[in-house]
């Protein structure tokens, strides 16, 4: 069967949809403004945005958590995609390239967590266990491999020739870079590093196990507040990890899904 | 520094971060486990394993963790292919590819918590239920979430990974140039039916199998969701795993390590039998 314009079944499946993916959204915000709202009431007495007002509040741990956040997956998301875009050169250059790609593979095929459980000891032994530094190891050792897969396809015959022909025309290897493949690259570069800011931005498993709860990001503080059964601060702190990636999916909806994983 | 020399140095990096760290901690995981190394180490025992294997924890955990993936992951698939195959160029037309990606946006751990505010019995739909006189008191709404059938990590799962796969298909459906088979199917005198079974859902099952494998590994050792809508028995692994490692008793550690060891051995395993197997038939 297939659906015209402006069907019922298309209509309906257009409502269902919406529905289901706009409710996790109010319920939030119902949350966040609702106050003392127990059962079996349906909607929230009162409504206050004082919990909000704790976002913006100079002492306020989720501003610090909202800043570390940021902090942690901009830093990764810039190391890790300039590294990878560099490492998916020397594995295009390098004699055996598929068993890299293989190789590659390798941290996907064990969940984040189980990943952190097995680094802990040698984060232990670089002393940067409960720290920043280790949180940012374990991501990098997540979000590296997968930058590095991203750039694979760019680095192609066709991006080796243009840089040949930058170095014959006169160009050094840096200007190469910087004056031909890097604005060649730069579509690949923004979807790239949205897509490893996010993996860092959403990350709770490994950034919480490896800091053992120390390094305090969003996510870490969404977990903290449902233990302390405080649903108001943990829907502020949930409505703040959607908003960046909300932004992007308004910019550029091709940053938000892998294109890696898309195109097999 | 010549640019082959570069290479090899960021190379050589690249391999001791993702395949080296890795790799260590499984050998240290393994060690540890037998009381050769660690802070317990005492010698070669294999005490820890038995104390592994008596239980039966571990079995248990992945089981129920099997379980959740071939549900979620079933589930997910089937309404996405039902989505691809019915729904046809509707999905290429706003606003469907744009809600498709909106659950893309919420980490897992808020989705976790959101279908905790909904589904438990002090959640959204009970209140809905008791105000619509379907339920008269608050334990009389069905248990949803942290529940055996683990009914809410499963509906966690398929929400966060049917927009996904449906964006998958649709475009696998159009690389594939499923449209063009269906014609010449059809002149041919097939049915949309027989087209359905017999050419599009193999095409896109075939082409789409390096992810769905990826997806049930990140199904599989899922944390963040199974730790607030899971129980504390039975377990999934990542949590059997970090419970054992994170518990007060020192005896414990070396116990988590070899569970750790066990599970991360079984999921490589599986995912290079998978993948054989994928190229020998050429799923």
């Amino acid at each position: 069967m297939r659906y015209k314009s402006a069907s019922v079944p298309g209509n309906l499946l257009i409502i269902g949809l919406s529905i289901l993916f706009g409710l996790p959204v109010i319920l939030l915000i119902l949350l966040a403004l609702g106050q003392f709202w127990r059962f079996p009431d349906v909607l929230p007495p009162t409504y206050s945005l004082d919990a909000f007002r704790r976002v913006v509040s100079t002492d306020s741990d989720l501003l610090r958590g909202l800043l570390l956040s940021l902090l942690v997956s901009v830093t990764v998301a810039l190391t890790a995609t300039s590294l990878g875009f560099l490492v998916a050169r020397a594995v295009a250059r390098s004699a055996r390239p598929d068993r890299w790609v293989t190789l590659s593979y390798l941290p996907y095929a064990l969940p984040p967590v189980l990943l952190a459980v097995l680094i802990q000891p040698s984060v232990i032994r670089l002393r940067l266990s409960g720290s920043l530094g280790g949180v940012m190891l374990g991501l990098l050792l997540v979000t590296l491999p997968f930058t590095t897969l991203f750039f694979r396809s760019f680095w192609s015959r066709q991006a080796s020739q243009y840089e040949q022909l930058a170095q014959t025309l006169g160009c050094t290897p840096v200007q190469a870079l910087t004056r031909v493949l890097l604005p060649l690259a730069r579509p690949l570069l923004v979807t790239c590093l949205f897509q490893a800011f996010l993996i860092g931005w959403f990350d709770f498993g490994l950034t919480n196990f490896l800091s053992v709860g120390k390094v305090r990001t969003l996510p870490v503080q969404v977990f903290t507040y449902v233990r302390e059964a405080n649903s108001r601060l943990a829907a502020v702190a949930s409505l703040l990890l959607i908003f960046p990636p909300a932004v992007l999916l308004w910019v550029n909806k091709s940053a938000i899904v892998p294109r890696t994983i898309i195109r097999h | 520094m010549s640019s082959k020399q570069t290479n090899t140095l960021l190379l050589t990096v690249y391999a001791l971060l993702v395949v080296g760290l890795p790799l260590m901690g499984l050998g240290t995981a393994l060690l540890s486990s037998l009381g050769v190394a660690g802070p317990l180490a005492r010698g070669f025992t294999t005490q820890y394993w038995q104390q592994l294997g008596a239980g039966g924890g571990l079995f248990s955990s992945l089981l129920y963790s099997l379980y959740i993936t071939l549900v979620s992951l079933g589930l997910s698939v089937g309404i996405a292919l039902a989505l691809v195959l019915a729904g046809g160029s509707t999905l290429n037309r706003q606003p469907f590819p744009t809600l498709l990606y909106v659950p893309l946006l919420v980490p897992s751990l808020v989705m976790g918590f959101y279908l905790f505010q909904l589904l438990s019995r002090a959640g959204w739909l009970s209140r809905i239920t008791y105000q619509l006189g379907l339920t008269s008191r608050i334990e009389a709404f069905p248990e949803l979430v942290q529940d055996a059938a683990g009914t809410g990590i499963i509906l966690a799962q398929i929400l966060m990974a049917f927009p996904f796969f449906t964006l998958l298909f649709r475009t696998l459906y159009t690389d594939a140039r499923l449209d063009e088979l269906r014609n010449l199917t059809k002149t041919l005198g097939a049915s949309d039916r027989q087209f359905r079974q017999r050419v599009a859902i193999p095409v896109l099952l075939r082409r789409a199998s390096p992810t769905l494998v990826l997806f049930g590994v990140a199904s599989m050792g899922a944390y963040d969701i199974p730790l607030l809508l899971g129980r504390t028995y039975p377990q999934m692994v990542s949590i059997f795993v970090t419970d054992r490692l994170s518990r007060f008793d020192l005896q414990e550690i070396p116990v988590g390590y070899g569970a750790g060891f066990l599970v991360a051995v079984l999921m490589m395993g599986s995912i290079g039998w998978l993948a054989r197997t994928a190229q020998n038939y050429a799923l």
